[in-house]
């Protein structure tokens, strides 16, 4: 038995659930390039780099979770469309290697509170891929060429 | 004003961003980005002002740490958020979302009027107090309800256009001709 997807079904469910996708995002990036900006000097406030994560790292993770599972949903009302999407797969890939240098080698110098050239190099590639998650996704709308 | 939004969004500048094929996707991928970041800072002051977070450090270092890099993200957001409202002013202006987006952009100014005084300026005041003031946790929460109601508003834009079949340019071309005959 063929079911019909929900989201294909009612004309505001994916509206409010890119809405949910947006809103996660805006928090987990936000919280993330906080803690940059502070390894890069650009936020002058007195907290160190764990500081600020252990009190933003809640959010983020919440905010993430928040984006991906809405993104998943998302992405079940077109997927062939998404899968053979250039910038969907730019996004996807970028979104894999934020998350990975997040819980790894970026969660290691925050712990160290370093802010040597090294940290900032790691602080400023986070800031890059994120940055890059956001126009992967904005360009999906706009590029109709796929693989 | 709807003979402003068709005047400015066909001047030479606007009527490029909106004509081209990326600037514009690009500069709302920047639009974007900057609220983002620009989020984080916002989330970081709210939280200590509400009690959520920073509870070692004191409110003042946290509010006036962040605001600066607060005001070049504000700066950033709506410098992008001028020029994209303005390459299609006729058909945001009809836009209900748009509209409620703006109403809360105006809010958000209010919002500031009414707390600097009491709450952004004088941040070593709320130090001294037992217990963060209610005025304190008030302004905290209405700038969080704000800024994602904002947010929700503007990603809202996409999914209504100008009324069907209505293109006011096309009206006031006619009403202009009739005019003149």
């Amino acid at each position: 038995m063929l079911i019909d997807n929900p989201i294909n079904s009612y004309e505001l469910v994916f509206p409010i659930l890119e809405i949910f996708h947006i809103a996660g995002f805006g928090v987990a990036i936000g919280a993330t390039a906080a803690v940059d900006f502070r390894i890069l000097g650009l936020l002058p406030v007195e907290q160190t780099p764990s500081e600020l994560s252990k009190a933003t790292s809640r959010w983020m993770l919440g905010g993430l979770l928040v984006a991906i599972f809405s993104g998943m949903e998302l992405y079940t009302s077109d997927p062939d469309m998404y899968y053979l999407n250039w910038s969907f797969l730019i996004k996807m890939m970028c979104l894999i290697v934020v998350i990975v240098l997040n819980y790894t080698l970026h969660r290691k110098i925050v712990a160290s509170n370093s802010t040597s050239g090294g940290a900032k190099a790691v602080a400023c590639l986070s800031l890059a891929l994120w940055a890059s998650v956001i126009f992967g996704g904005i360009f999906i709308a706009f590029i109709r060429g796929g693989l | 004003m709807m003979q402003f939004a068709i005047w400015i969004e066909n001047t030479e500048f606007f009527a490029y961003i909106r004509g081209s094929g990326y600037e514009f996707p690009v500069l709302l991928s920047l639009h974007l980005v900057g609220l983002a970041f620009f989020a984080g800072l916002i989330l970081i002051t709210d939280m200590r002002l509400l009690g959520w977070g920073l509870k070692g450090h004191s409110i003042a270092t946290v509010v006036n740490a962040t605001r600066w890099p607060k005001r070049i993200g504000f700066v950033w957001v709506a410098g992008c958020g001028f020029i994209l409202g303005m390459s299609k002013a006729e058909g945001y202006f009809l836009n209900t979302f748009f509209q409620i987006k703006m109403m809360l952009f105006a809010c958000v100014l209010i919002h500031a009027l009414v707390f600097r005084p009491t709450v952004y300026n004088h941040p070593e005041e709320l130090d001294k107090a037992p217990a963060i003031p209610g005025r304190a946790k008030l302004a905290a929460g209405l700038s969080l309800f704000l800024w994602l109601a904002i947010l929700t508003m503007g990603r809202s834009i996409g999914y209504m256009g100008s009324p069907s079949g209505l293109h006011y340019s096309q009206l006031l071309k006619t009403i202009l001709t009739l005019g003149r005959s």
